[in-house]
């Protein structure tokens, strides 16, 4: 009789669970006929999505409308990264100009299309602005960061070998944090480059991310774990039950209490169809979203519910999980 | 910065050298010249690739009797753009398997060794697949080369039998986005009996001094 109550009750439990997840579409967009997405990045309030095409454009769109805002091209120099500021004004996007060495960064303001900074960085793939719009890390076969404004560079955050794929400041813009291609993860001082601790996994991290108080970083590895750690000692404090694939990207939510993961597949790379909400303090899953076909981009916490962008054949889409 | 060839016009404009009576500042100039074409080239550095793990076992037999594909033996040397043997450096390779798969929970097909005193290195394995999905077009071994005094070297090994290159690398390099140059696509040799043939494959590795 218990074992049946149990039952019952675990089965009530878990259609509670189901029907609490939602997930829908709620805009598609058409992409240029022959054009296939590479690589896309949502903006903080969820309004805008930026996706780097395989025709060497990178286009802008708007996420209520499903208007192309902006094309962006360098001519034949392919885009390599492209990253929206926090506050959702500026969009920073590099050109490769010497594959492995030289690009171009440049920075838009997203409302007038006017480019406010242009300076020549390192090939770069991965970027990220600092709260304040001041600070800009990037990476490529190097790690750097560099102050906008004066378009110098700050400090070189590079790994001993490697490079970085996640970057991402403290909410106080103070400290940088590094997911590196040599298997740890490191913070570090934005303005002078000195090391504030580090942590060493076994597989390389991909994706790292500072909780809103800055007491603590999220880390995703290619073991399929992420681990929140001390910024202070780089000591890992816990770690979330294992994760079902590679993570690709993190994403924490305002208030601290969820993390958004995509994931990738360990043996078809090209499979990134899989997106999870946690709660990080309690372990448990949210909401699990995974459909075959469909490439998920990247998103952000609005409101009560995670927005993100994802591809499938020819059209982009967006779409809303909680 | 002045380069190396504006010093020595300089030194020989001042008379801080001199020059043996048989021989000119242009003869000179020349053979400067000639000594720079020749000095080696660090090996092309190429993207670390997925998959680095930590803690690679010192190990240079990757294959395991009974696996599948065609043995390899990876050699060569480590030296650096002074043409000198480094006889410290450690290399660090990883792989996918035959079928284009890496191995995340162990350490198949990763191996870790430190060079001998002639800066050569050995490595027993099988010529990786392709993966699956063909996110990526051609067959590759990751390197990590380290030394003291000498910048670390992050590069990946391809194969001239490699199928996606059409028998002709030199021509159709690019089919692999992530290479700028036919450099890291070296020439397979296929030996034994034909019903055990080995493929053996050098690999020279020059780093930068520090």
């Amino acid at each position: 009789m218990n074992i049946k109550v149990a039952v019952l009750t675990l089965m009530c439990c878990l259609l509670v669970a189901a029907s609490a997840q939602s997930d829908r579409q709620v805009r598609t967009i058409n992409l240029p006929a022959g054009v296939t997405v590479q690589y896309g990045t949502m903006s903080r309030t969820g309004t805008l999505v930026a996706t780097l095409d395989s025709d060497n454009v990178v286009r802008v769109w708007s996420t209520a409308s499903g208007q192309l805002l902006r094309p962006l091209a360098d001519g034949s120099h392919p885009p390599a990264g492209v990253e929206f500021s926090p506050d959702g004004r500026y969009l920073a996007v590099t050109f490769e100009l010497v594959p492995n060495e030289k690009g171009v960064l440049r920075i838009f303001d997203v409302d007038s299309w006017k480019m406010e900074h242009e300076f020549i960085v390192p090939d770069a793939f991965a970027l990220a602005f600092s709260p304040d719009n001041r600070r800009l890390a990037l990476s490529g076969m190097v790690t750097q960061a560099w102050d906008v404004e004066s378009s110098k560079m700050l400090a070189d955050i590079s790994p001993p070998f490697g490079g970085s794929s996640g970057l991402s400041f403290s909410p106080d813009g103070r400290w940088i944090v590094t997911a590196d291609g040599d298997a740890c993860a490191r913070i570090y001082d934005a303005g002078s480059g000195k090391l504030r601790s580090r942590t060493e996994f076994l597989l390389e991290p991909m994706a790292a991310a500072f909780s809103p108080d800055g007491k603590s970083v999220i880390v995703g590895d290619n073991d399929k774990t992420i681990s929140i750690i001390d910024p202070e000692s780089g000591n890992i404090l816990r770690r979330l039950p294992k994760q079902p694939g590679l993570i690709l990207s993190l994403d924490v939510s305002p208030d601290g209490k969820q993390v958004a993961v995509i994931y990738g597949d360990a043996n078809h790379f090209l499979t990134v169809d899989h997106l999870m909400l946690w709660d990080v303090d309690t372990g448990t899953v949210l909401a699990n979203f995974q459909k075959r076909g469909i490439t998920v981009l990247g998103g952000t916490f609005v409101g009560d519910h995670y927005q993100f962008a994802a591809v499938s054949a020819n059209q982009l889409g967006v779409w809303s999980l909680r | 910065m002045l380069a190396r060839r504006e010093v020595l016009q300089k030194c020989l404009a001042l008379g801080s050298i001199v020059i043996a009576s048989d021989f000119s500042a242009d003869s000179m100039l020349f053979a400067f010249q000639e000594g720079e074409k020749q000095k080696p080239k660090p090996t092309p550095p190429n993207p670390l690739g997925p998959f680095y793990k930590r803690l690679t076992p010192v190990n240079n037999i990757l294959r395991a009797p009974g696996d599948p594909g065609l043995p390899l033996s990876l050699s060569g040397r480590v030296f650096d753009t002074r043409g000198d043997v480094v006889p410290d450096a450690t290399i660090e390779i990883w792989q996918t398997n035959h079928h284009g798969l890496y191995d995340l929970d162990g350490y198949r097909y990763r191996g870790k060794q430190t060079v001998d005193t002639t800066g050569a290195y050995r490595f027993e394995s099988v010529i990786p697949g392709h993966y699956p999905d063909k996110s990526r077009a051609c067959q590759h071994v990751h390197y990590v080369v380290m030394a003291p005094g000498h910048k670390p070297l992050v590069t990946q090994l391809y194969f001239a039998t490699d199928p996606a290159f059409e028998g002709d690398p030199q021509k159709n390099y690019a089919r692999e986005p992530i290479l700028q140059t036919p450099d890291l696509i070296r020439p397979v040799m296929l030996t034994g009996e034909p019903n055990e043939v080995h493929a053996k494959v050098r690999f020279e590795l020059c780093l930068e001094c520090l």
